[in-house]
């Protein structure tokens, strides 16, 4: 996919447009926020990585001149400032997500790749479905095979977020901010912990595994990995 | 209740003092005019009286004795007019003359001074009218009684003291209203400061106390207390800005590092390179987690950190189900009382409850471990207790200082940054954290306000 890249750290934005060229992505670099606003408003992206802090126009400022012009692409805005408040700013002015320095690589393009590819809408009445596990996001009920599968509520939620990115990775974070809104990292393996019960829910029986691990990077639901 | 609290405040006592002030000095202005009125209408009536007299017993002396008689019968035929009263008596006590007879009854030797009622018809009405007189021997045995009607200067004073124990009254009532009012005036200042410092001590700095306009003292006190708060606010916000910029300028490098590390791992040419590579990732974010958390901890501390009602309940309830899944069967129990809200911020006390938990369970050693989150007066009192070795109360107050790991807990992974985020959001709330022993194992209470409805 085609993104584009604010960011006045020079070496920073070299070793990121790198990574992501290596997986596959065309990167366009700008250092200072008015050629960022400028390349944004001209050419056509997939999506937007701005730095919080830019010379000239703030990434925030950047943000709110793009959406007032009716832009909808998706940006995610990089900070190194502290992320708790801060990232509510950045939501509140327009961005879609919010990453804070020094990040995983992995963690930016999962992200990225979430940001990008429309999140799977729910069908009619509500529903999702990846391969024969089916989600009924109305009726609080989920099926596998036709077969009733009985979630607690958080359990619900993780599958529901897992599935509206069927085929992406979602990291730890991720799921630690999309399903708990949690914003610290809770030291133990407690994700890891809530996966392998979901797995044992969803995929214990079956032959095929819906539910897989991405080593170094966090998860991915699908029915071809 | 309310009685025993108003006449406890600084108020009641300021209008009963005020008031009792007033009354005393009002008592002391009208008692000496009172006073002194009443003594120089006294003294002019008898000097009046002794002159008559005076005057009288010289006519005595000149004339004969029928013409003294006709002059006092021509004096006392119209007595009410003048206001005077005569009575002369003969040697042997017999009425010559006179409008009253009293003198059988009066026991004053010549010279003296006598007050009697004499009741007179005026109209209709009987009344009584209260006379001051003379007695005044005359040479021969005669005896001449000169007298004033003296009722008016009576009533004079009746009337002046009933006047003074109104305005004694009137000025206590008047005394403590203005009291009250002062009071109520100094105590509204007092309690603006105090509700004004309270806002402050839960973060909000750019508070300010609204001048009255009037130039006085009060408003001299508001000023300086402003101009106090603007340099807190300045100092605090200085420090913050420090705080961001280093944060920042920390994060941009830990960045960059990163990125040149995964940049050097992806382009190793060998596996030693490769391991290498790994190393210094795997320190960056050691550190990169180091930084995390002493800014957050530097963020509960300034301060600074925005505030909003939080329903502790559900956050508790929350983060136990997120926990419950890590922990053994049966081995977390949970008792939490619905509804108790706290002004906080949301993500900080989750995150110092993560810690708690993250903590029991850790060093618990598997052993069971108690959440309990109930109202506990007006705080909400969250107690997390673990059976395992707990800490020596030497250690309990070590255990919250930054970087400090205790002994025995070297085995165990941990950056001891965990209690210290704890004790730094326990002061961004005001609350109260203790160590204690759980018997055995660590017992952990905190006591957050109530956000009050």
């Amino acid at each position: 996919m085609k993104i584009l890249l604010v960011e006045d750290d020079r070496r920073a934005s070299e070793y990121l447009a790198r990574g992501l060229r290596e997986l596959g992505h065309v990167v366009e670099q700008a250092f200072d926020g008015e050629t960022g606003l400028k390349a944004a408003e001209a050419g056509i992206y997939d999506v937007l990585v701005l730095d919080r802090m830019l010379p000239k126009l703030d990434g925030l400022e950047i943000v709110r001149q793009l959406r007032a012009t009716g832009s909808t692409a998706p940006i995610l805005i990089l900070s190194a400032l502290d992320e708790v408040d801060e990232r509510v700013q950045g939501l509140r002015a327009g961005g879609d997500d919010y990453l804070s320095k020094p990040y995983h690589l992995e963690e930016l393009a999962a992200r990225l790749d979430a940001l990008a590819r429309r999140q799977s809408e729910a069908g009619p009445g509500g529903k999702l479905r990846v391969a024969d596990l089916e989600l009924d996001s109305r009726a609080r009920k989920v099926t596998r095979a036709g077969r009733k599968i009985e979630l607690t509520a958080r359990e619900f939620q993780l599958l529901e977020f897992l599935m509206r990115h069927t085929g992406q990775v979602v990291t730890r974070t991720m799921i630690l901010e999309g399903v708990w809104d949690y914003h610290f990292d809770p030291k133990t393996n407690v994700i890891d912990v809530h996966i392998s019960r979901l797995r044992q829910a969803i995929d214990k029986g079956f032959e095929r595994q819906l539910l897989h691990t991405v080593r170094g990077a966090g998860y991915t639901l699908t029915e071809d990995p | 209740m309310a009685l025993v609290t108003f006449a406890r405040s600084s108020i009641a006592r300021l209008a009963v003092l005020h008031g009792l002030l007033l009354a005393t000095s009002m008592m002391a202005v009208l008692g000496g005019v009172y006073l002194g009125t009443s003594r120089i209408i006294a003294n002019e009536s008898d000097q009046l009286i002794s002159l008559e007299a005076q005057g009288l017993a010289e006519e005595f002396r000149d004339k004969d004795l029928d013409a003294f008689v006709a002059e006092i019968v021509d004096r006392a035929e119209d007595p009410w007019v003048r206001g005077g009263v005569y009575e002369l008596r003969g040697p042997r006590g017999d009425f010559l003359a006179g409008n009253v007879v009293v003198l059988p009854e009066l026991t004053v030797a010549a010279g003296g001074w006598a007050e009697f009622d004499v009741a007179v018809t005026r109209g209709d009405a009987d009344a009584s009218r209260r006379i001051r007189g003379r007695v005044t021997a005359l040479g021969g045995g005669f005896r001449l009684l000169v007298g004033h009607d003296v009722q008016d200067r009576r009533t004079f004073r009746e009337v002046m003291l009933r006047s003074l124990a109104w305005a004694v009254v009137v000025t206590l009532l008047f005394g403590a209203l203005g009291g009250w009012w002062l009071g109520r005036r100094i105590s509204r200042t007092a309690q603006a400061i105090s509700a004004s410092a309270g806002r402050i001590a839960a973060g909000d700095l750019g508070e300010r106390l609204p001048l009255s306009g009037s130039g006085d003292e009060i408003d001299a006190l508001v000023m300086r207390f402003n101009e106090l708060l603007g340099r807190v606010e300045s100092l605090t916000m200085t420090m913050r800005a420090v705080l961001d910029s280093t944060a920042h300028d920390l994060r941009g490098h830990l960045n960059r590092i990163r990125g040149a590390a995964q940049d050097a791992r992806h382009g190793a040419a060998s596996d030693e390179q490769a391991r290498a590579a790994d190393t210094v990732l795997a320190e960056i974010d050691r550190l990169s987690g180091t930084l995390q958390g002493l800014l957050r901890i530097a963020l509960a501390e300034s301060g600074t950190a925005p505030l909003e009602i939080v329903d502790l309940s559900a956050v508790t309830k929350d983060l136990t189900d997120f926990y419950q899944p890590v922990a053994a069967p049966g081995q977390l129990q949970v008792t939490i009382e619905p509804g108790l809200t706290v002004r906080g911020h949301r993500q900080l006390l989750a995150q110092a409850l993560s810690n708690l938990l993250d903590n029991a369970l850790k060093y618990g050693r598997d052993t069971a471990v108690t959440l309990r989150l109930s109202r506990h007066g007006d705080a909400a009192r969250l107690e997390v207790s673990d059976a395992g070795p707990g800490i020596a109360p030497e250690y309990r107050e070590l255990a919250t200082v930054r970087f400090r790991r205790l002994p025995g807990s070297s085995g165990l992974p941990g950056s001891g940054l965990g209690l210290s985020l704890v004790a730094a959001v326990t002061r961004l709330h005001q609350a109260q954290l203790e160590l204690g022993d759980a018997g055995p194992g660590l017992r952990v209470v905190l006591d957050i306000p109530l956000a009050s409805a």
